[in-house]
Formats: structure tokens, sequence, C-alpha cells
């Protein structure tokens, strides 16, 4: 058995109520984090934590501990009592899962589970050593998550993944760049590539020019997409913002919204990605089309929010754990379809003259309900000229409406990234989107920044 | 409890670290959330563990675990000494910290009524009072939230600090969100946006906080916007609220003034600073009437505490004086960097995070007169209320934010409401436009607990005080 069922299931043996179920996370992780080409913030983490719900005559109360001996979860017990006889009766409660197999899925590596606190600092080395005449920036991590759900209603289901990242920002007083990479398996990530690329990038960004705001053509790098996508998804494809009218989807299911080369899922099952078998109610995940074809079509389910939807909705498995799930279900396997553009060279000969866009920074959601999204460009901006990649430009504001920038692809590269999700707040959970650079010809800048660099 | 920072100093020295730091946290927080009428979350969590800082041949190391066992803190001084062995042999500098005398004693700032103690029963009725006066047709979904902590720190260094720290917070919210026919959507809330506001206080701050006889505005004002004007664009006056002004003061004052972001630590994630270490004391940072203050004693504060989380006593000091950048948020590394002593706010969320240069209280000094007062100078301009969105550059200059509503300011008085406001500026140009802050009787305290910085990542809980203020020729209505 396994830490994380072994904990779930003391935990539900000390729930005194009608139902009760248990979600477990255990995490053992490593980050080592550089600043100016120096390892200055290593951390490493070790945790493992229970999040028990009790039902009492329907009424529904949960409690956290990581105090994992017999007194800690006796007193989470009693904790998670007292605070569902405190609620008056849930009527949006979905009940707890019921035994379900779920599917068997990668994710998992051995090698990478053992990397030890030296192998994360020599891989922070590497990456430094890859940068030499500019500052790295970043951090290499890699770690182990398990997570476990029990509930009385029989279901019983753990999972460990592995996760290994590396992310780098290569910069001087007057350029930098970006690159990062991630995956299950610390064999897939190279850090000394992903710093090379950070560096060659950063050169080219010296002598940034600044331009005139307005809508541009542009090629956005898979990191930009990424972002794009998931702060579009958190507030658009979630089926609690989906049923109370603030997502961009609400009221307009069946309809081309988007390009035709524009489809995008949800597969937990997904190899390429960070697979997961299910989700942290313990329910089987199911791959989700949302976007097909320019067309939407669905969103992510939870099981409060298909009980709330009636009809025949289910859950599609992307309920968070109690308490969290006041946010609704979240996407955490995104990914879009990749198009037919050999590569980015070829997205900017679409473009013909635009811009150039590698990452963004500190992303507001303007308007959800429209999709407006506002944020800046950073590390690798720059003018495309005759569809060709030409000059530096100074970081942008843009603000602008996603769904208009995916209505008006002009190309997807064939080939797609994962580009990691998690900045690692709170409990280790490893996820990322699978994403194409695109070409697009709506893509609203209002305003210039500070140029690249410290 | 035993002593698990005595035994996790004592082995990092036996390890091999030629300075060592550990803090033992045990948090427990409640969260009470209704919506629509209905009970949407009832939590109680709770977390302990130990974080131990060593540092090996002049690089860190950091490890934590959560067995506060004499096992389990011997284990994580061993591995964070690993970490920093493994590290150091790649520093290209040795870690140097400015000295501090070592602290000791206890610190419990005085609290009224215990808000952990609260029944559950009574927070879920005062959530679900609130609701119930916000409720009006055209608002789809209404929210309630209150929420409390508990929090012990023990800190020990190898340099003979000893401290121990209690602290106790409250805080609630309402949100009204309003959606038309046409698939408009609005929304309110109160006091603050993102959750409501919180304090290190007792109880009564949360029954202080009025979230019932304010909730029927907040309805009608979400109601209304659904049928409001959308904000034009241009150049103009605004009037920023209390509220607004504590994220204006938190996003391009505070996080530019810290000096890790300055020396560029923070880099590949928050972001840097437009400042540099030479501009203290030199760089105009924005008009006469421009004076921040970093206050880690400040009555009710979230970063109110006795010493911060490397052991130096909290300082009032300023940061802006009329205009001039006077002084930065540091650490004992960077105040040793810097060559100042500019007092310690390093902070680690939990026990599981190392210490980073953080915001405690960051305020805005009020000047005179009211809000008021404020308005009637203006011929044309805008009102902006409650923050809606923010976003602003990796160095802290280019931002824009959007507030939840807006009112036009039409000779002196206040006219229809506007939807959809949104304001860009230039920091230093921004604050160089500030040409008005009303007084001490319009001075708000907020607290929020979401400030995100570091990897990995971790949240700081941070009170900005602010009054209403005015800034001219303000690029408004940038939406697109």
């Amino acid at each position: 058995m396994t830490r994380a069922l072994d904990l779930a299931e003391r935990a539900v043996e000390a729930a005194e109520g009608d139902e009760a179920d248990a979600f477990v996370h255990v995490e053992s992780s490593g980050l080592a984090r550089f600043a100016a080409s120096a390892v200055h913030q290593p951390t490493l983490i070790r945790n493992e934590s229970v999040t028990l719900r009790v039902v009492r005559d329907g009424r529904v109360g949960c409690a956290t501990t990581n105090r994992t001996d017999d007194d800690g979860l006796a007193s989470a017990a009693r904790r998670a009592g007292e605070a569902a006889d405190s609620s008056p009766v849930d009527p949006g409660f979905a009940g707890l899962q019921e035994a379900a197999p779920v599917p068997a899925v990668e994710g998992y590596d051995e090698a990478t589970a053992a990397q030890s606190p030296e192998d994360q600092a020599d891989a922070a080395a590497e990456a430094i050593a890859a940068a030499p005449g500019l500052g790295l920036y970043g951090y290499y991590t890699s770690g182990v998550t398990e997570v476990g759900v029990v509930s009385t209603a029989g279901q019983s289901v753990s999972q460990a993944m592995t996760d290994t990242s590396v992310l780098t920002l290569a910069a001087s007083e007057d350029s930098s760049g970006y690159a990062e990479a991630t995956s299950w398996r610390a064999s897939d990530v190279d850090p000394a590539e992903v710093a090379r690329e950070a560096a060659e990038k950063a050169v080219r960004t010296r002598g940034a020019q600044g331009l005139e705001p307005q809508t541009f053509r542009a090629v956005l790098e898979p990191y930009a997409v990424s972002e794009l996508l998931f702060f579009f998804a958190f507030t658009s494809l979630n089926a609690l913002a989906f049923l109370e009218g603030r997502s961009y989807l609400s009221g307009r299911l069946g309809e081309k919204l988007f390009d035709a080369g524009f489809t995008v899922r949800d597969d937990g099952l997904d190899a390429r990605s960070y697979p997961k078998a299910f989700d942290l109610e313990g329910v089987p995940k199911q791959p989700v089309v949302m976007i097909e074809e320019g067309v939407a079509r669905d969103v992510v389910w939870d099981r409060r929010t298909a009980r709330q939807a009636g009809d025949d909705h289910v859950s599609t498995g992307h309920g968070l754990a109690a308490p969290q799930q006041a946010f609704g279900p979240i996407p955490f396997n995104l990914s879009v379809a990749a198009g037919d553009a050999a590569s980015v060279g070829e997205l900017a000969e679409r473009v013909g003259d635009g811009v150039y866009v590698t990452r963004l920074h500190y992303l507001g959601i303007v308007d959800p309900r429209e999709g407006i999204l506002t944020g800046m460009t950073r590390d690798g901006t720059f003018l495309i000229e005759g569809g060709k990649v030409t000059r530096p430009v100074v970081n942008l504001r843009f603000t602008t409406s996603f769904p208009a920038l995916a209505a008006g692809l002009l190309g997807l590269t064939k080939e797609v990234t994962l580009v990691n999700r998690s900045d690692f707040y709170d409990e280790r959970y490893p996820f990322g989107t699978l994403v194409p650079a695109v070409a697009t010809n709506a893509f609203t800048i209002v305003g210039t920044g500070s140029g690249p660099g410290l | 409890m035993q002593d698990p920072a005595g035994h996790a100093i004592d082995a990092a020295l036996a390890a091999g670290a030629g300075y060592a730091d550990a803090r033992v946290v045990r948090r427990r927080a409640q969260l009470v959330a209704t919506k629509n009428g209905e009970v949407d979350s009832v939590s109680d969590s709770e977390t302990e563990g130990i974080g131990v800082r060593v540092l090996v041949d002049g690089a860190w190391g950091f490890a934590a675990d959560p067995r506060l066992s004499e096992q389990g803190a011997r284990d994580a001084a061993v591995r964070a000494v690993a970490f920093a062995r493994a590290s150091a042999s790649r520093a290209n500098a040795r870690v140097e910290l400015a000295p501090i005398p070592p602290a000791e004693g206890e610190y419990s700032p005085p609290v009224g009524r215990d808000p952990m103690e609260v029944p559950l029963e009574e927070k879920i009725a005062l959530c679900l009072r609130a609701e119930e006066g916000m409720r009006r047709p055209e608002v789809k979904i209404t929210e309630a939230s209150v929420r409390a902590m508990r929090e012990l720190r023990v800190f020990r260094s190898s340099e003979g600090a000893s401290v121990t720290q209690h602290s106790v917070e409250c805080g609630g919210g309402i949100d009204a969100l309003a959606v038309s026919d046409d698939g408009c959507v609005q929304n309110r809330g109160f006091p603050s946006a993102h959750g409501g506001s919180s304090a290190q206080a007792g109880w009564e701050f949360v029954e202080g906080l009025g979230l019932e006889k304010e909730a029927p505005r907040v309805g009608e004002e979400a109601a209304a916007l659904l049928t409001a004007d959308t904000c034009p664009s241009g150049i103009t006056t605004i009037v920023v609220d209390a509220e607004q002004m504590a994220l204006q003061v938190h996003e391009s004052v505070g996080h530019p003034t810290e000096l890790d972001r300055v020396y560029g630590t923070e880099a590949a994630y928050a972001g840097t600073s437009f400042l540099r270490p030479e501009d203290l004391g030199s760089l105009r940072y924005g008009s006469e009437h421009m004076s921040i203050t970093a206050d880690p004693t400040t009555p009710l504060g979230l970063g109110t505490f006795g010493w911060d989380d490397e052991g130096a006593p909290a300082r009032r000091q300023p940061v802006v004086e009329g205009g001039l950048l006077t002084g930065y948020i540091a650490s004992r590394e960077t105040s040793a960097l810097v060559g100042h002593d500019l007092g310690g706010s390093m902070r680690a969320d939990t026990w599981s995070r190392m210490p980073l240069v953080r915001m405690s209280n960051l305020h805005l000094e009020p000047g005179a007169g009211s809000l008021d007062d404020l308005i009637a100078d203006v011929d044309d301009g805008l009102y902006l209320s409650t923050n809606k969105s923010w976003s602003i550059d990796d160095k802290r200059l280019n931002f824009q934010f959007g507030t939840q509503v807006a009112w036009e300011i039409k000779k002196g008085k206040l006219g229809r409401m506007l939807r959809d406001p949104t304001y860009m500026g230039v920091t230093p140009e921004f604050w160089g436009r500030l040409d008005a802050v009303a007084g001490p009787e319009e001075w708000t305290l907020f607290g929020l607990t979401n400030c995100g910085k570091g990897q990995p990542g971790q949240y700081a809980h941070v009170s900005h005080g602010a009054s209403p203020a005015r800034f001219h020729d303000v690029q408004v209505g940038v939406r697109r």
C-alpha cells in the first residue's frame, strides 16, 4: 500500500459521520534557485497532509492537518465533524466518489524520484555554466508528489508523480532572454540547452526600441500561448464560471467563436503532459474537447457543478479537493492542437509585419466574460518585418481579447511544447499546458514599458 | 514543546554550517464562505513544521520538515547543510550578513475576542446575513466570507537569538456579481476586492467591518453597473479611493523598493526594479505630496511583528519622504550589500519556505482634507473605487489597473456611474502627478493575504494604510 493510501484510509477510519472522504498529499522536492549565476535560495521540502471531509445529515465539514500520527488524524476528524455540525444542510453537495477504476497512466520516473540535493545543485550548475558572460536567473527543481483519495463510498486510489523543471532568464543590464523546459522525466530536460537558448535570445535583445501602440499581427512562442490559454481557461473553460454566466462560453456552446485551426482539449491521460489518473475528488479523468475546430463544445466539470447543471452532466474528473472547490473545476492538462507550420520562422512569414513575443509577465483579467486580458511582454520581444524576425523592441503592454486572438489565427506550429504552469505555491501538484507557437492577426498593444534587462 | 529549533541549530553547526537559524511554525486557520444563501465552504486547517536555514562556506541552504521531533529537526538541518554544501562550490560570492544584536523575548500583540474561539455557527450566520442584504434581481451571485488564523512562530539562531511570537488574524468581505440578460457581468465588493480585508485583531475587527450595513449598497451598485456607461478613454484627473491606493502603493512602491529585487534575486519570476542601490537618497519617486512609510509596528497590521524572520527588531522607517526615495525594504544580506542599516523585513510564508525580503505594513502617509475636498477641486475627472484587475511590468514601471466602478466628476461634484474603468501609467511619472492626499480622517488600513513571490512560491500577509489621493493628467479607459 502506498503512503498516500495508508494515510487516507487511517483518516477515513478516524472520521465519525454518515460519510467521509480523505485527500492526501505527500511531497518530497528540491529546488535549486539561482540568481546572478549562483545558487542562492536552495529549498528542500518534505511534507504530507490530509484533508478530511465529513458528512453528517447532509451537512459537510472539512479539516486539514499535516500531523499524521493518530492524535493528529483524530484531531482533524473532530474538527471536520464540528465544522459539519455547525453548517446547515448543503443542498449542492454531490456526494462522495463511488468505487470506480481509474486509468493506468504514466508520469512517474524512478530516476527522477531518486534525484538528490547534489543532483539538483549539479543541474543548476550545468545551466549556469552554459550561459557565460550573462547573469543566469531561475531554478532547477525536481520532486515526487503522491496523491491519494479514499471515500466511504468505495473509492480508493493513489498516484505518484515525478516532475522536473528548469527555468532560465539570461540577462545583463540591457538584455534578457528566456527559456524553460519541463517533464515528468528528468532525462528529458537538458539544463544547459535551456540556458543556451535563453542566452542566445538575450544577446538579440540589445538595443531595443519603442513602437507605437496598435493592434499587431504577432507570433507568440509557446511560453506566451500557455499563459494566455491558462488564464482564459481558468475563467472560461470552468463549469462553475460557465454556469454562473462569467465564462466567455456561457450561452455560446455550439457557436463557432474561434479560427477553424483552434482546437483545445484537456487530457489527463496524455503522456506528453503531466498525466493524471483521477482528480482530487477521486473521479477518473476523462478527456474533454472544449473547443473543436473553432467551435465551443464544452467546459470541464466536477461533481458539484455536474449536479448543479443537471441533465446528463457528470464530472469529467477536474475537481479540486474540498475545500478549494469554490474555484470550480480546473483543466490541469490543457493542450492546443498542432498546426501545419514547420517553425516559428514560417509563422513570422505568415505575419509579414508585426511583433514576436517570447514570454509574458503579470497577467490580469480585465473582463472575464469577454476574455480580455492585460499584461506585459518580456525577455525576448522583437519586430517582425517582411516576414523575418528583426529588431528588438521594449516590453509591451497588451490589453487584448483572447477570443479575438484565437479567432484571428494565421497559423500554429507542428511542434507542441509542454510548458510548466506551476509556481509551486502551497502543495506541489505538477501541471502544464501542451501548446504550439501561434501566429495571430489580433494582438493589441496599448503601451510600452521598460527595455529588456535587469 | 521540546526545543526542535535548538536541536536543529546544534545539528547544523555540527554538520559544518557557519551560521544557522531555525523557525518552528504552528498555524491553525478557519475559513467560512457562503454563496447565494448556502454554505460554500467550512474548513479548519492546521500545519506545523520546522524550516532550517544555514550558511556553509558563504552559501545558503534550506530544508523543511513537518516533524517537530528532535529527529525531524536534525534531519532538516543535515539536509540543509548538504544542499548548501552542494551549492557552495558554484557560488561566486560569499553571503555576508549585516550584524544585529541577538534578539530575545516574546511578542504577543493584544487582541480582543479570539476569532478562533468564535463558534462556526456565528461565523456562518454573519455571512448569510451579509449576503441577504446584497440580493437584487440583477445580482445573480452573492458571496461572503470570514477567516481566522492563529500562529505560533519560534525563532532561534546560532548567534543566540531566541524569540517566540504569537499572532492572531481575522477578516472578511462580501461580493455581489450582477449579470444582465445580454451577458454583461459586473461585480462590487466590500471592504476590499479579492477576499475582503484582514487584520491582526480579535473578532471585533470583523464585526466592525460593517459587512451587513454595507451589503445593500454593494448589491445596488453591482446592479446599477449593468446599465452604466463604459468609462471613456482619455487623459484626465483621477481621484483614487483608499482601497485602490493600497494596491497602488503595494505594486508600484512596495515591490520596487524590495532590495532583493533591486539586486536581481527575483529577476526570473516576480521581476526586478527600476531602482538602483545608488538611488537611495537621490531619486525623485513622486511629488512632494508623496510620503511612504514601512511600519511593522502598526496596530492591526498583518505585517506587524516583534522581530522579523531573521530576528531583526520591528522598526518604523520612511521609504519615500516628500517624493524622495529614502529607504528600502531589506534583509541582513541586502543591508550588507547596500552598506546601510535599513532594518529587517525578512518574512517566510510558513515553516516550509525560506524567508524573503517582504513588505510588512507599507503606508501612504495622509495629507489634509476630506475625500469631498479632493473631489471639490476637480473640474472634470473621475473618482475610481475598489480594485478589479492589476498588472505591472517586471521592473515595476508600466502598470494598468482596473477598478470595479468609477463616477464622473464634473465641476467638483460626483456625476454618473461608469463601468469597466482602467488607468495606466509609468510609476515615477504617475506619482509625480500626485497633487493631493486626503487627511488622517480618511486614512484606512487594508490587510491582504495573497501577495505572491519567490520560487517555490509563497504568500505574504501585508497591510497598507492609505487615504484617497488625486492625480492629474492620467490615461484612463485603456480597455480594448
